[in-house]
Parts: C-alpha cells; sequence; structure tokens
C-alpha cells in the first residue's frame, strides 16, 4: 500500500540532531579572573609607566638635541622618526603620552596602580581558587618529559606562517593532554611572573617595614628593576597568546567565556 | 605511586548534550559575558581621579601602611662607604639663606598652653644628637642613602609634651618658595606614633656639617618611615593637635600617610 507510506513519511518528525560532545575546560572562577586580568594590567601597565617616568631607571645624561634623559623616551624619539609622517611628534614625552597616562601624572597615576594593583591580588586568589577547585592545577604542571614536545611545539609554531604563505598542509604534534608542552610552560610561568610582580610592587612600596622583602631581590634599587621588567613578560606574552587563540578558532576563544569545548567524534584536543 | 596519581592530568571527560540546551547555555554565557564587559568598560570611562574608587583605594593603601608601621621595627642603616648623593629636590625655588639668622622653632599645642620659641642654638645644646645613616625615598621612585644627625623627634616630645588629647603633628615651613619665587608655605601631617619612632629625627646635619639651605637648614625633620615629601625642610612651627591636620601633598592627589 504506497499510498499509506507516503502518508507516514510526511507525518514522521524530522530525524534528531546529534547529541553535542563537549568537554569541561576552564571554572568559572578561572574565566572570571582571566578576564578580569585585562583591564587591570591595561591599567597597571598605562599606570606604572607614568609612575616610571617620574624617576626612569634607565637615564643617561640630557641629549643636547632632544633634551631627553631616559632610554625609554629615546625610544619614542626613534620611532617617531622612523614612522612615517610621525617626524614632527617626536619628543621625550610622545612616548609617554602614548602608552601612559602620560608625564606629570604621578598622583592620578600612583592611585590608579593601587586600585589595580589590590584587585590584581584578589584576582590572583580567584585564580588559584578555581584551578585548585577544579583540579585544572594538573594540567597545567609542566612535567620533565615536556622537554622534547616543547621544542616540536616552537619548531612547529615557528615553521606554519611559512607553511601558510608556500600554502603546504601541516600538521600540529599529536597532542593527548589539555595544553601542549609550550603551553603548560607559559601558562604556568605568567602567574608566577604575576606573583613576582606583586612582591617586588610591595618591596618597593614599603621599603622600610618590608626591608626584608626589598632584601631579597637585592635591595630597593634592584626590586624597581625586576618590577620594571617583569611588566614586559605580560606585554610579551599577550602577542603570541592572542595570535594563536585566534588562529585556534573560535571554539577556543569561546571556552574561556562558556567554558565548555566542543568535541568532533574523535576530534582532537584544541590548542591554545 | 599515590602521589603520582594525586599529580596525574585526568583524561578529558566527554559529555554529550541535547543540541538545544547547548546552544541556551552558549548563549546564556556570551550574553553574561557581553554585559559584563560593556559593565567594566563603563568603569573605566567612569574612573575619575578624584572618584569614589581612586579616593577609597587611596585611603585603603593608607590603612595598610599605617597597620603594616611598627613603632620598634628599625629601618636599615648604612656605612659611609654606601652613601649616595641626594639632591636638592625643593619643591618650588630654593629659599635663600637671609631666613637662617632669625629663624626659630615655634612650638605650639602645648600641655602647657603656651607657645614656645626655640632657636637652633637652644636645641643643639638641650638635647642629645643622634647620627643615622639611612635610605630616603621619594615618591617618585628615586632614593639616596643618606647621613643625618639631629635630635630625636621623641626627645621633643618628652621636653615640650603636647596637649593630652593630641594625636598628630601639623609641620609648617614660612619659608618656602614656589617655582617663581613667592612665599609658598609649606606643611605636613605626621602622626604622633611615627614622631615618637626612634629613628625619627629633627635633623640638624647632613653628611657631618651643619644643614645647608639646599637641605633645609637649620632644621628639618628626617622621618625615614615615611616617603621623602614627608621630611619637610626648615621646619618653623610644630603644632599638636586632636585632629588630622592638612597636608600639602595630599591636597594635591597623594597620600596622606605615607608610610613606606
Amino acid at each position: 500500500m504506497p499510498q499509506v507510506q507516503n502518508e507516514q513519511i510526511s507525518t514522521r518528525t524530522p530525524a534528531p540532531e546529534p547529541r553535542v560532545r563537549v568537554v569541561r575546560k576552564h571554572h568559572v572562577l578561572v574565566r572570571l579572573s582571566h578576564w578580569t586580568n585585562i583591564p587591570l594590567l591595561v591599567g597597571l601597565i598605562v599606570s606604572g609607566i607614568s609612575i616610571y617616568w617620574a624617576s626612569p631607571v634607565y637615564q643617561h645624561n640630557p641629549d643636547p638635541q632632544t633634551g631627553s634623559v631616559d632610554y625609554l623616551a629615546d625610544a619614542g624619539i626613534w620611532i617617531c622618526a622612523h614612522l612615517p609622517g610621525a617626524r614632527d611628534c617626536a619628543s621625550p614625552e610622545w612616548f609617554y603620552n602614548q602608552i601612559s597616562l602620560g608625564p606629570y601624572m604621578l598622583a592620578p597615576a600612583l592611585r590608579l596602580h593601587w586600585c589595580c594593583a589590590y584587585l590584581l591580588m584578589l584576582n590572583g586568589l580567584v585564580y588559584l581558587a578555581g584551578v585548585l577547585l577544579s583540579g585544572e592545577w594538573r594540567a597545567l604542571l609542566p612535567r620533565l618529559t615536556d622537554a622534547r614536545g616543547a621544542v616540536k611545539m616552537a619548531a612547529y609554531y615557528v615553521g606554519t606562517p611559512l607553511a601558510i604563505l608556500r600554502r603546504k598542509p601541516r600538521i600540529p604534534p599529536r597532542q593527548t593532554t589539555k595544553y601542549n608542552p609550550l603551553q603548560k610552560l607559559a601558562y604556568f610561568s605568567v602567574p608566577i611572573a604575576g606573583f613576582l610582580s606583586v612582591l617586588t610592587g610591595w618591596a618597593i612600596h614599603k621599603p622600610m617595614q618590608l626591608s626584608w622583602l626589598a632584601a631579597i631581590f637585592g635591595g630597593f634599587n634592584a626590586a624597581r628593576i625586576w618590577h620594571f621588567w617583569l611588566m614586559w613578560i605580560f606585554v610579551l606574552f599577550v602577542g603570541p597568546h592572542v595570535i594563536l587563540v585566534l588562529s585556534d578558532g573560535w571554539d577556543t576563544l569561546r571556552s574561556m567565556i562558556t567554558g565548555w569545548s566542543r568535541r568532533e567524534s574523535g576530534g582532537q584536543a584544541n590548542e591554545a | 605511586m599515590k602521589l603520582d596519581a594525586a599529580f596525574k592530568e585526568p583524561p578529558a571527560e566527554i559529555n554529550e548534550v541535547a543540541p538545544e540546551a547547548w546552544r541556551r547555555r552558549t548563549r546564556r554565557d556570551l550574553l553574561v559575558f557581553g554585559a559584563g564587559a560593556l559593565g567594566v568598560l563603563a568603569a573605566a570611562k567612569s574612573w575619575r581621579n578624584q572618584g569614589w574608587l581612586a579616593n577609597n583605594a587611596l585611603r585603603f593603601d593608607d590603612d595598610v601602611a599605617e597597620a603594616l608601621y611598627s613603632p620598634t621595627r628599625l629601618v636599615p642603616t648604612y656605612t659611609k662607604s654606601q652613601i649616595t648623593p641626594l639632591k636638592n629636590n625643593y619643591n618650588g625655588a630654593t629659599p635663600g639663606p637671609g631666613y637662617i639668622p632669625a629663624w626659630r622653632l615655634t612650638l605650639d599645642g602645648l600641655s602647657s598652653g603656651l607657645a614656645v620659641s626655640l632657636d637652633i642654638r637652644t636645641l643643639l645644646s638641650r638635647h642629645q644628637i643622634h647620627d643615622q645613616i639611612t635610605r630616603f625615598v621619594c615618591v617618585e621612585g628615586w632614593s639616596a642613602i643618606a647621613w643625618w644627625a639631629g635630635l630625636r623627634f621623641e626627645d621633643l616630645l618628652q621636653a615640650y609634651p603636647p596637649v593630652s588629647q593630641a594625636k598628630w603633628a601639623r609641620l609648617e615651613s614660612s619659608v618656602n618658595l614656589d617655582s617663581f619665587g613667592r612665599p609658598d608655605p609649606y606643611f605636613v601631617s605626621i602622626d604622633l606614633p611615627t614622631a615618637r619612632h626612634p629613628q625619627t629625627l629633627l635633623a640638624t646635619h647632613f653628611n657631618g656639617k651643619p644643614l645647608t639651605v639646599d637641605h633645609g637648614a637649620p632644621l628639618r625633620l628626617l622621618v625615614p618611615v615615611k616617603l621623602g615629601l614627608k621630611n619637610i625642610k626648615a621646619v618653623t612651627r610644630i603644632t599638636y593637635m586632636r585632629d588630622e591636620p592638612k597636608d600639602y601633598w595630599a591636597q594635591r592627589g597623594y597620600s596622606r600617610y605615607d608610610g613606606i
């Protein structure tokens, strides 16, 4: 009876969508602290460089041509000289106007710096609670056996832009863990850099009451230099981090917002 | 082996969820994230240097500094070979030496109810002079190890006790100038616990010689547990009071306690 069969087909509900396979990736506290870091680090860096301007660590005798007394200002003057159409803006203050609250802003910079610094310490505790409660710390721990994998991964990253230009297919090294060895190294080091930033910050903020802390870093002046260079670790980390996340795709970026990552059947762990 | 297992990364656990639930949850989380990002952006845009958050961050930091202070903890001292140059960091123009012959230190707010006026010879002859090589730290970030000598603030407090309710000292210099050379009296607030610290001096000597005009002749405050801006030069008046006095740099957006 063909007629009956036709009727059955037309009234049948559409085939159910297959269920979505997902893995839990980031604890809510880890996600919260991850995104909170962005405004805090921006606030700390723009205010920190304004504070640095008030008494630069790396100073030289006044340059007779530019009047500049510090190397950070020189870097700005160099950029202006080599940037098309920017030759007129070369001044010792240009750099500070671009990347900080500006010169002569010490009092507002200190206010912003303390505000963000206390929030960053709080945020560090939130992050720590997140990785401990979820057990995610295990995936972040670098292992001795990772050394070879880290070299392989670095070679892969370095070779990828060239492969894209040559339109050659490229297969990432096989990965069975949540993070690849390089990621573990980076994600483990950055919180340590944060912790050291906090410690050196206290050492130069309270060099008398916490003089033992300044002594650990080689004294007040050395602690200032530590604090300055630790800042650059964050700056240098952010570039590759953002590029790798974006090249890895929406699923990886979304997982830091929703906490979950999709797994196509038989699919591999995602990167970044 | 048990320890090994505790450190081992467990394999990812795959969950299967209904597509509709997955989409709904993702949408919800993205919306919450977007709202949070907008909220932070709005908060950042409304940041004011004298706003609620900035003022309270500054006050909180001052409270932390006060909690860290200990009347018995001494700051590190150095040897003469570790001394580094100390620049004249007068905020405005450096006053000429004309004020020195007529200089007097006036004390006010004393338990006797009278004001006392002292010249430098009286101060030097009546009190023991202490030497001290300590680090001087400026709010700008630079510092210098300098050799000072002077009488302890504590000794002056003993000799001329303040009124019993006094919690603060206001130190003032009437000889300070602004950068155009016009009179610009400088004043700082010092809490009495800090004034009583054994390393808080009313310094009269620098590098073994009487203070020069650059460094606040004939008498300046040397308070190593505070930022340099509290170390007022050429002090002409000390007033003890119950309520916190005004402070030159606190009025210009810096903190008030400045403990380091």
